[in-house]
Formats: structure tokens, C-alpha cells, sequence
């Protein structure tokens, strides 16, 4: 990775590009943009951005679509973006493979913290695995499967604990229920939201400080969960 | 009308010579003591008698055979139709214009009756049928009525309603009958000021339909075709009324939302020229304020847009809930997380039991619910006042929500009328918003299966709204059993 990471913009809207621009650049990030799909995998193919915002509503093509072409071949994380209300296209944009979900509008606090998590999960990637992950009073260890809080061990059921070790080591990340449930229950039950529902809940009363006002495991209304910890 | 046959017409005649050669008989045998005058005013009563039993034709013959009994019987010399006396002859021509003037007069009169009938026997069914048109609203009802009416006067062997305009429809007499293989006796047009609106189609070979059948049928028709036009007219009158009411209400979203749209950007323009143009101090608290200003002025944009589409998804249909199993409180919790900003300067108090069971609702569309009925009670409370939101199981069938705030009543007539479109009791400039939440919510929670309402309660005002326990008739699911570690 250059000292300046790439973003590839892909957006028909000029006036988004050219604000997105504008902020990057000045946050010092080298900023390519597109404005519709085909161009966007054809730069995405030369450019070798870092980093692929990707606007789910091109003239084109269908943004999930766009999405899935793209993991065929790059690992680069993809933030998409999408108008509220269109939940349906942003889960199958992330079961496709986006990494990340952005509704406009969004602030540019927001854009950036994506694209800090999008870079450090895809720097995890490539660097060597990070066992012990920590998140104010939480550790986690991945290794020996023990969760501790305020240094006290925090007994989890399996599921619990599967649950959490999916969640923390995609940590920053929003996962669907669909990739939750298949991954943590398996592909049969990846319907059954109901499960997750009932575990998270169990979850956040042992791990959360305030269970009602979760800081860790945080709700992705309509799409997954999240799970936040320290930087 | 006469349908009389032959057979039976010629029977009359039969009877009414047969009755004056009883009369006869009768009076031969009293011809010594009766006078011939008397004979000849006798001879009247059958004559008369006659005539208004069987008509004019029967009187007609009567008339004349009485005159030539009389004259053959009573008249001398006997036995022939020869006349001496003079005076017998005035008599026989008295008698002859007598009973032919009789006959003529009671058989008119009874002609006229019988007419006069006729006439009445029309104009009651015509009566009977319009009655029973004017009530009807549709037209397969209307070629239904017209036809079974039709049916039942001219007994046909088979009838055939069409009625060829906007809703066309096809009426068949008697039911299951097949179409006989000639064409039909009769084709009548339904004809309308309009143009011709279908077509009545009889088949009835015997007895012939008459002119009068015909006439009549006509009457009918004209009627059914004034009813079917009458209806069209109708119809044409409420989609016109519909559009009118449509076009009203757009009217009234557009000023309403260029309003409320404009409010902001006002705003919004006004903070950004002030900060482009050097005036405001690069660090003062004022360059912050009009930042923030900004930032929440654009969020309420997006609010008044989202609410807007959502309103057209609703009327649309295409808001159609993703039910699953959720938990309410993380919704609840979801949603007041978010609205931290807003809620800042009113007290939350949260009852929500924890054992509540699953319910299955659209995660995305609750969010909405809540966020509407908690910022309008912001909106309406005064600031530190209390805002409850409860929920409880209330039978094996809903789960009840409420959502109280201390702000003013409503006028107990305007309660159900704040959950309508654009709708809102204070004036328009005092309060911002375009009033949809509120029946975004019904909307919401209506396609839920559920039903939402306000009330008055002492000190506060609440919303209150059902949810189904039930997703498509089952239960929450059982959780698969784990054994929890030690």
C-alpha cells in the first residue's frame, strides 16, 4: 500500500463526486472517480484502488452487481452507497461481498471512519492475525477462546462464543444476518434472524456495560451487526 | 289485448244466437198474453246482456237475429219474414235501430274498458320497473332486473340482454336454456341520447308478439337504457370527483412541501453565504452555531423527503412489511440511540418488561413507528416533561404499545383525524413538519395487521397501538436448547 492509499469514487451524481473529491483529497487520500459501472470496473481493473466506494443507484448497472464482478477478482474493500430505504440492496450488496454500507446522506465523519476500518481490516488481511482484541473493558482472545472482562473471565455457551468470534474478528465491520446465521449456525438456519435476535441479547447482557445501550455489539437496524472496539 | 282465439270468439257468436233463440222460445209460448211491444223491449235484455259479456260482434248478431226472430215469430202473418200492418213495420224498425244502437253502445264502452285496462296494466308495470331500477347501481344487476322483468311479461321461449358499454354485460332467459336455431322473433336497440348502449334479443314464436307487445317492450327497453345511462353518468360524475380530490390533495402536499422544504434550505442558505462572506469570525461561537444549524436544517431535509416517499410507498402498496422475529426493546433502543439529539430536553421513561415475547415485525418500517410517534410527542410536550413508552403482552393475540407525553389534549372529534394525511390541529407556521408521520405510522402498523389510536388521558396524551403475536398464525419459535456453561 502507498503512503497515500487510492479511492476509487464510483457515483453518476457530479456533485457527490465532486464533493468526495474535494474532502479525500484533502484528507490526503489519492481519489480516481467513475461514473457508472462499466467505467468503474475498467478503472478498478487498471487503477488498483485501495479502496472502491461504490453508489448502488448507477445508470448503467445494478450497484450489487458491479459489486459482485469486483470480487471476482480484487480483495479491496468496497463501501457501498446507497438512499435510505433500500435495505434490500445494501444486504445483497454485502452478501455479495461489500464490506461496508454508507446511506446518503451521510456525514463525512461517518465516510471516513468506514474507510479507516476498511483499511486496517484489509492491512489484517495481508499482516499476520491479531489474537487479542480489546474493547474498553472487553479482551478477547481468539486463540484460547477466553473473554474476559475487567479481567474477569465471561463464561459464553458456544454459540455465544461463535457469535462474538465472528463479530470481533470482522470487528468495525457490518456483518448481515444472513452471513452471521450462516456462518455461526450453519447455511440451514440462515433464516432464522430469531436466533440471532434472542444471542445477541443474551451477549450483551454478560458483555455489555449497559445491555440497553450497547457500546460493542451494536445493531445494524435492518441489515446485521457490527462490532465495535477500540481503534 | 285480445287473445281470445278464433275457437273462442266463434263460440261467443254460437252463445249469443242460442241465448236470443231461448229468449224466443221463452216469449212464443207467452205470445198470446204478451203485447208485441213488450215482446220488443223483451227482446232487448238479451240483446243488451250480449253485448256486454261477449263484445260488440256477439251484439251485433244478436241484434239481428232477434230482430229477424221477432219479426218471423211475432209479427203477422207468423212464420214469414213478410210485414202487412205499417205500424208493425215502424216497430220492427224501431226495434232493429234500438238493439244495433244498444249493442253498439255497450260494446264500445266495453271495447274502451278493456282498453282503458290494457293502458293501466302497462302503466303499473312500467312504474313497477322504473321503481325497481332507480335502486340499482350497477349494470349487471340492471340487464338482470330488465331481462328477468321482460321474461315474466311476454313469456318468451328464450331471451337474450346485452349490454355492450363500459361493463358490458350478458343476460340469459330462462337459465340454462339453449338458444333455439332460428333468429330471434324480436330485436329491440337499448337506445340512450347516446347511442345505442346494447340489445334485447326475444325469441316467441306463438302466440306472434303484437304491436302493443311491442310497444311495450319498447316502453322497457327505454327505461333499462336510461338506467344504464343514468350509471354511466354516475360513474363519470365520482371518478371526476375522485380526480378533483386528488388533484386537491395535491395541491395541498405542494404548498405543504414546498413549505416545508423551503424552511430549511432557507435556513441552510442563509448560514452557508453568511460564512462564505468572511462576515462571521473564523472562531467565534458563532460560525459553530451556524454549523450545527446547517447540519440539522440538512437532516430534516432528508427526514421531509424520507417521509414523503414513504407516503408514496405506503398509498402505492410497495411498503409491504418483511416481517420477522424481533425483539421490541432493541428497537425501542435502537431508535432513542439515534435520536439522542432530539430527545435531549424531555425525560424518557422505558417499561419494557424483559420477558416479553418475540414479534414479528418489520425491523426498518418499528424504527419508523417510533421515530414518528416519539418526535411528534417532542414536538407537541413541553421541554422536561416526561415521554413513557410501554409495552405488554395484552392478550394471547397483541401485544399493546403506548407511548405517553404531557403535551396538550386533542379535541376528542380531532382524534382520529391526526392519524389522516397533511392533517394538523395548531396552525401551520407554529409547528414544523408536514403531517405525515403520524399516518405513516398508521399505515405501518395497519399493514402489520395491527390497529394504533390516540386518547386523552388525565395530564397526558398517548399513542396507543396493537401488534400481532403471530406471524401467519404461528407462534414465536422455540430457541434451540443450549446448555449454558458453568
Amino acid at each position: 500500500m502507498s503512503l497515500n492509499p487510492h479511492i476509487l469514487v464510483i457515483d453518476d451524481e457530479p456533485q457527490i463526486l465532486r464533493a468526495l473529491r474535494t474532502i479525500l483529497t484533502e484528507k490526503e487520500f489519492k481519489v480516481t472517480t467513475a461514473r457508472n459501472g462499466e467505467e468503474g470496473l475498467t478503472m478498478a481493473a487498471t487503477g488498483l484502488p485501495d479502496i472502491i466506494i461504490l453508489d448502488l443507484g448507477l445508470p448503467d448497472m445494478d450497484g450489487v452487481e458491479v459489486c459482485a464482478r469486483l470480487r471476482e477478482w480484487t480483495d479491496s474493500p468496497i463501501i457501498v452507497l446507497s438512499v435510505r430505504d433500500s435495505e434490500r440492496d445494501k444486504v445483497a450488496a454485502l452478501d455479495k461481498g461489500a464490506d461496508d454500507y454508507l446511506t446518503k446522506p451521510f456525514g463525512i465523519e461517518e465516510l471516513l471512519a468506514r474507510v479507516r476500518v476498511a483499511l486496517r481490516h484489509s492491512a489484517r488481511k495481508q499482516g499476520s492475525k491479531v489474537n487479542l482484541v480489546v474493547a474498553g473493558e472487553l479482551q478477547i482472545d481468539l486463540s484460547w477462546h477466553i473473554v474476559k472482562r475487567n479481567g474477569e473471565e465471561v463464561k459464553l455457551s458456544a454459540h455465544e462464543y461463535n457469535l462474538l468470534a465472528y463479530l470481533v474478528s470482522n470487528r468495525g465491520r457490518v456483518l448481515t444476518h444472513r452471513s452471521i446465521l450462516t456462518h455461526v449456525w450453519g447455511s440451514a438456519d440462515a433464516d432464522h434472524t430469531e436466533y440471532l435476535r434472542v444471542y445477541m441479547r443474551q451477549l450483551r447482557k454478560k458483555l455489555e456495560e449497559d445491555p440497553e445501550r450497547p457500546k460493542y455489539l451494536v445493531t445494524e437496524p435492518g441489515l446485521g451487526y457490527r462490532f465495535v472496539g477500540d481503534e | 289485448m285480445h287473445n281470445h282465439s278464433f275457437a273462442r270468439k266463434f263460440l261467443f257468436y254460437l252463445l249469443a244466437v242460442a241465448l236470443v233463440a231461448c229468449t224466443a222460445v221463452i216469449l212464443f209460448f207467452l205470445r198470446d198474453t204478451l203485447d208485441k211491444t213488450l215482446v220488443a223491449l223483451l227482446y232487448l235484455l238479451p240483446v243488451g246482456l250480449i253485448t256486454n259479456l261477449w263484445g260488440l260482434g256477439p251484439g251485433i248478431i244478436s241484434a239481428l237475429s232477434a230482430f229477424l226472430s221477432f219479426n218471423y215469430l211475432f209479427i203477422k202473418p207468423f212464420y214469414t219474414f213478410a210485414v202487412h200492418q205499417p205500424t208493425d213495420l215502424v216497430i220492427l224498425m224501431v226495434f232493429l235501430i234500438v238493439a244495433m244502437v244498444i249493442s253498439q253502445l255497450v260494446g264500445r264502452a266495453q271495447l274502451g274498458m278493456a282498453t282503458a285496462k290494457d293502458r293501466e296494466r302497462d302503466a303499473t308495470q312500467l312504474y313497477e320497473l322504473s321503481t325497481i331500477l332507480v335502486g340499482l347501481h350497477n349494470n349487471l344487476l340492471i340487464s338482470q332486473v330488465l331481462a328477468e322483468y321482460i321474461q315474466t311479461t311476454f313469456q318468451g321461449e328464450y331471451l337474450e340482454l346485452e349490454i355492450s358499454i363500459t361493463d358490458p354485460q350478458m343476460t340469459i332467459l330462462p337459465h340454462g336454456a339453449t338458444v333455439p336455431k332460428r333468429p330471434p322473433e324480436l330485436k329491440l336497440p337499448i337506445q340512450a341520447a347516446r347511442g345505442v348502449l346494447g340489445e334485447i334479443r326475444i325469441w316467441r314464436q306463438t302466440p306472434a308478439i303484437s304491436s302493443t307487445e311491442k310497444r311495450l317492450l319498447q316502453t322497457f327497453t327505454s327505461q333499462g337504457a336510461l338506467v344504464v345511462e343514468r350509471e354511466q353518468l354516475a360513474q363519470m360524475e365520482s371518478r371526476s370527483k375522485v380526480l378533483e380530490e386528488s388533484d386537491k390533495l395535491k395541491s395541498a402536499i405542494l404548498s405543504s412541501v414546498s413549505h416545508e422544504l423551503r424552511t430549511p434550505l432557507a435556513t441552510i442558505k442563509a448560514s452557508i453565504s453568511s460564512l462564505r462572506s468572511g462576515e462571521v469570525n473564523w472562531n467565534s461561537n458563532a460560525r459553530e452555531e451556524l454549523i450545527a444549524l446547517i447540519d440539522d436544517e440538512s437532516d430534516h431535509l432528508d427526514l421531509v423527503v424520507g417521509n414523503l416517499l414513504d407516503m408514496s410507498r405506503l398509498e402505492s402498496g410497495a411498503l409491504y412489511p418483511k416481517r420477522e422475529w424481533n425483539i421490541l426493546s432493541e428497537i425501542v433502543i435502537g431508535v432513542l440511540a439515534r435520536m439522542q439529539r432530539l430527545t435531549g430536553e424531555h425525560v424518557i421513561d422505558l417499561d419494557i418488561p424483559d420477558d416479553l415475547p418475540l414479534l414479528p415485525v418489520d425491523y426498518i418500517q418499528m424504527v419508523q413507528v417510533f421515530t414518528n410517534l416519539l418526535s411528534n410527542s417532542i414536538k407537541y410536550s413541553p421541554p422536561n416533561s416526561v415521554i413513557c413508552i410501554e409495552a405488554r403482552v395484552r392478550d394471547e393475540t397483541c401485544m399493546l404499545v403506548r407511548i405517553s407525553n404531557q403535551g396538550p389534549h386533542v379535541p376528542e372529534e380531532d382524534l382520529e383525524r391526526i392519524f389522516d394525511k397533511f392533517y394538523r390541529i395548531t396552525a401551520a407556521d407554529r409547528v414544523t413538519g408536514i403531517g405525515l408521520g403520524l399516518s405513516i405510522c398508521k399505515g405501518i402498523i395497519e399493514t402489520h395487521g395491527g390497529k394504533i389510536w390516540a386518547e386523552n388521558q388525565p395530564g397526558s396524551f398517548v399513542f396507543n397501538f396493537t401488534l400481532p403475536l403471530d406471524l401467519d398464525g404461528s407462534l414465536p419459535p422455540q430457541m434451540p436448547t443450549e446448555i449454558e456453561p458453568e
